[in-house]
This record gives C-alpha cells, structure tokens and sequence, in this order.
C-alpha cells in the first residue's frame, strides 16, 4: 500500500536532517523499538514489538538509510518479520524549509503479509498510517526537547 | 497450565475428561470424548462447521474453550438419529432432498436447523435462507439445504 | 491453529476478579463472550499470558430501566438483548441493531460489554452507543468510573479502559416516547462485518419540523463517527429529499474509510453518505413521513 504525509516540525531543518538520521533518536521515535543496533554501512538490525490492543507481535528485522542528499532526502528502508506475519517498506523522506521550521514529508509503499494481512486486512491501512504518524510525531516531539 | 477436569453430558451421556485451557470445546468433544460428528472449519467462527447445541443454543464450539463448558449439557449431531439408527426427521429430510454432498458442513447445519426449527416452526424460504446463512457449504449451493429444511419444518411441526 | 498456553482464572466475583486484573491486568485479557477474542487467539495474533473468564459472574447479566432508558450488565449476551421486549421499547435502536450482529450462535455467546470493548471499527454496537450518548461504568480494584461513549472508543480496537479495568453497566439514556430509530448497514453477506453501518433516531414534533436528530456512523473510520454537522442541519426544519439529501453528502468530510478487498475507502465513503440518507429514511417513514 501507498502511504502518504508530513508533518511540520518546529526546529531548522540541519537538526532534523541529524535527528533523522541519529539511531538513538530512531530507536525511541520508531514505534516498539527496543533495539537498534547498528551492523554499520547505515544498516541497522531492530526488534521492534508493535500492535494494537490485543494484537502485539515482536518483529525482527533490519533499517537501512540510503539514498542520502542532505540536507534534503533521504530513503528508509524497513524489513521485519515475526509471528503475526512481515512487513517491508521503503520511505522516501524529504525534508523542506517553512516558517515555523521544517516540513518532513514521506512516500512510502509498504507491504505487509502474513496472517495479519489476511486476517486484519481492513484495518491494515489506517493502522499503518497510525504507527507512520506516531513515528513521525514522536519524532517532532524529541526534536521539540533537543531544541 | 496444567490441565483441569471437565464434565459434562452430550446428548445425554456424561463425559470426563482432562484438558487444558487452551483446548477449544470442539478438540475435547472430537478428541477426549472421541466424538467425531461435530468438524473443525475455520477456527475462527465463521463457517459453522463446528456448531452445537450448549444448554439447547447454538455455539460455535471452535469459539468455546472446554474448561468453559464444564457443568453444560450439550447436543451434538451424534445425538440426531435414534439409537437404533433411524435417522431424525431432519435428517431423512437432507437424504431426500440431497442436503448434502461431502457432508462435513452438515453437523453444523443440522444442529442450526433444529434450533432454527424450535424457534420457527413454520418458516418462509426467505426465513430459513437467513436462518442457515452463518454455515458456510461450498458443496451444495444451498438448494437443497433449504428443501431439506423446509420439507422437515411440518415434520417437526406435527404433533406425535 | 490453536491457542497458545495460558494461565485460566475464573472469579467466582466482580471483586476477585478485578483483585485478579489488578495484579495482572498488562498480561491479561479479560474472556467475556469470546466471539472476538478467540479467534484472535486460535490465529495467535492474541497470546495474553492470563485470561479471565468472566462467565461465572451472573451479577453482571441483566436488563433493568433506569431513569426512563435502560441499564445493562456488560455480561448480557446480545441474543437476550434481541429477544428482550424492553429493550424494544426503551433501547429500540439497540434492538433494531442486535439481529444484524453475525448470526444467532454468535450472539448466543458474545456480550454488550465485549463487543464495545473489543471495539471493531465495524461493530454495531459501538455505534449505537455513540448515537445515543450512552455511558460506560468501568470499574477497578478500589473503585468505578464513568466514561462518556464519545470518550471511550479511541481507534482500531482501541478504548480508553485501562489494563486493570472491568467494563460492568452500560447505561442508556431515554428516547423520546414518539422518537423512531433505524439502524441499516451494508456488507457483502448477511452477518458479515459492515462495510458502512448507520444508525438514527429522530423526532419530528407537532408543526412538522425535527425536533432531534441524531447520526452515527460505523465502518468509516477508526472508531464510530458522530455526524453532528448533519444532525444541525437537521433539526428545526421540515424533512424534505432535498434537506435529507445535503445532510446525508455532509457526513463524507468525517469519514476516513478503510480499503480492502471487500470496498474501496471511496466507495465507503460514498455509502456513508447513501445509509445515512437511508438511516433517515426508514426512521421518519416510521413517523408517518413520506418525502
């Protein structure tokens, strides 16, 4: 599925551009995230334990950024897989200057397979959208407290 | 967990039997009480294959854990035909009408139906069509599930 | 597949139980109907390491009237709320909602209290709630609460109640005695999850013009969708096609529909519109309204 934002970040964009690539700010902004360990190469390997309500599954997988033009864009590349099922999704985040500080706006095509996409397949999107807006306003919330 | 005991009576007989918690009520009656009737479909209560009648009403018996049912009467398709094999109303009604054809969502329709049945004695097609509408058959199209019901309704209806 | 382990408490009461859920309550799932919550633990995509059967606890299975509407145990199961000639009369949009739940085994087991719980953005239940401004009692170890239906479904499968919270009364305010309600929705089989469900009341008072209306909307979004703009709209003024018509197309703005195979989020969307229409409909032909 195709997912689509922004979301508009008060601080210059050279701190977000840092913030977004910083692994420790990832770990805590991801959604789940209790590790993030980086196998170098800006390749990291993630355990990340998402769900809703009742529905919780432990994901191991990998994040990789790539495709990096700071302070402008870059690519996030996730992969995960665990008991309820997989997920694989490759952002194309970019980021651009407004008044009040810095537009973080996404692409993202994401996959999801396994049992909770055939099972939860009419929830899939909307809460996809809600795990990528999470991240994206936890992120805005750290940067908020580094400023 | 370790297991707990479970009693019960289905069609009249009583049964015990240990199970863990975890084990579905339709694994116990298959399983522990070794009887077969009553198929396990989706596991997720949505084709009917596994209902039952518990204290005489309908319950998907896949949504049920046996450690819930301890105490309960049930009736399960098993409990149908007379003990010395003469097949119920209903279930002559299916043979005749062609009902069913590989039978394994059958138990679940037949106990539907004789509750359908006791509740409506005297139902329109449209009727029965929703009343059945919770089994799910990839055999028979319905048709014949429907004449079946619909032949066996004055059956059951008649006084005896 | 079948569940994985877990450790089974069956409280013989109200009070053990939250004694239980207090101690535990972020590794238990309380078991109610189990019409929801088994088959997310037959998938395993639900794996609470402790359950809690509530099903001995008959205290909290009943229907009694309370300040001109009804009061409900969170344990009632929904084919007794169908069967149930006063929640006819005081509830009738409850009613007209229980028939379209799944079918008859389903709601021979499964519960109010779980139901709106479990919140299922398609659920009829919860949007009944919502149209009727209904009010939870949950209670803890050490005391209760009560949450506002607007304040309790939060998103996917998601409510306000805490971990160590037991949901025990709804409480149903009154309808006014010439209110007509309908409840409508649209899946692809009977007894399916609705893709778009709406639920009215309405009341038209003597001179012809609507006294109150009221609109909830299920299956276009996360949680149920109270179309106020749509209930301004309406009220003081005579019904007419035109009037219901420009009401129905102003509940599109609130919705933010799910796609899946079954619908696209635009079809949805447009169905919101077209059962709120229909909703509307039904209810005001049942005051004798033709448009």
């Amino acid at each position: 599925m195709k997912l689509e934002g922004s979301h508009d970040i008060s601080a210059p964009r050279q701190k977000v551009w840092e913030a977004f690539l910083d692994p420790e700010v990832l770990r805590q902004a991801l959604p789940g995230c209790e590790r993030l360990e980086a196998m170098g190469d800006d390749e990291y390997k993630a355990t990340m334990k998402i769900g809703v309500a009742a529905v919780k599954g432990t994901f191991d997988g990998k994040v990789k950024l790539s495709d990096k033009t700071p302070p402008e864009s870059y690519r996030m590349t996730v992969e995960g897989s665990g008991g309820p099922g997989f997920v694989r999704g490759s952002a194309l985040i970019s980021l651009s200057d407004i008044e009040s500080g810095t537009r973080v706006s996404y692409s993202a095509d994401v996959q999801v397979g396994g049992l909770i996409a055939g099972v939860g397949q009419r929830m899939l999107g909307g809460v996809t959208k809600m795990m990528a807006d999470k991240f994206f306003g936890k992120m805005g919330e750290l940067l908020h407290t580094a400023a | 967990m370790a297991t707990m005991t479970v009693s019960l009576t289905i069609n009249g007989v009583a049964y015990r039997g240990e199970a863990e918690p975890r084990l579905l009520l339709v694994d116990f009656i298959r399983e522990v009480c070794q009887l077969t009737g009553t198929h396990v479909g989706c596991e997720h209560g949505v084709c009917g294959a596994c209902t039952i009648l518990m204290n005489g009403e309908p319950v998907r018996s896949c949504l049920t854990f046996a450690v819930q049912a301890t105490g309960a009467e049930l009736s399960t398709v098993e409990g149908l035909a007379a003990p010395d094999g003469t097949l119920h109303p209903l279930q002559e009604a299916f043979r005749e009408h062609h009902g069913l054809q590989c039978g394994f969502c059958t138990p679940g329709v037949l106990m539907t139906a004789i509750y359908f049945l006791r509740e409506n004695p005297a139902p329109t097609e449209r009727e029965i069509r929703e009343g059945i509408a919770g089994s799910l058959c990839r055999c028979t199209g319905y048709e014949g599930i429907v004449r079946a019901i619909a032949a066996a309704a004055p059956v059951l209806a008649a006084p005896r | 597949m079948k569940p994985a382990s877990f450790e089974y408490v069956r409280p013989g009461s109200l009070d053990e139980a939250l004694d239980v859920l207090h101690e535990r309550g972020d590794d238990a799932k309380v078991l109610a109907g189990g019409q929801s919550l088994v088959p997310m633990m037959n998938f395993r995509l639900a794996r609470p390491a402790v359950l809690v059967d509530l099903n001995g606890l008959g205290d909290l299975a009943y229907i009694r009237p309370a300040n001109g509407g009804l009061a409900l145990g969170a344990m009632t199961r929904q084919r007794t709320i169908e069967k149930s000639a006063v929640v006819r009369e005081r509830a009738p949009l409850l009613a007209e909602a229980t028939p379209l739940i799944g079918h008859v085994p389903i709601r021979t087991r499964g519960t109010i209290g779980g139901s709106l719980v479990h919140a299922d953005p398609a659920a009829e239940y919860p949007v009944v709630m919502v149209a009727l401004d209904a009010e939870f009692t949950l209670a803890r170890k050490g005391g209760t609460r009560r949450v506002a239906a607007a304040d309790f479904f939060d998103t996917y499968l998601s409510t306000t109640i805490g971990p160590d919270e037991i949901l025990t009364e709804i409480r149903m305010p009154s309808v006014a005695p010439r209110a007509a309600v309908a409840f409508v929705e649209i899946s692809r089989r009977h007894g399916d999850f609705a893709l778009v469900a709406a639920g009215t009341v309405v009341d038209v008072d003597g001179g012809g013009r609507i006294a109150e209306a009221r609109i909830a909307l299920g299956g276009v979004g996360p949680r149920p969708v109270r179309a106020r703009t749509a209930e301004r709209m309406l009220v003081g003024q005579r019904p007419t096609a035109a009037l219901l018509a420009e009401a129905a197309a102003s509940v599109m703005p609130d919705t933010d529909p799910p796609e899946d195979i079954h619908a696209s989020a635009e079809y949805r969307r447009e169905m919101s519109a077209v059962f709120t229409r229909r909703a509307l409909t039904a209810a005001l032909a049942k005051l004798g309204v033709q448009l």
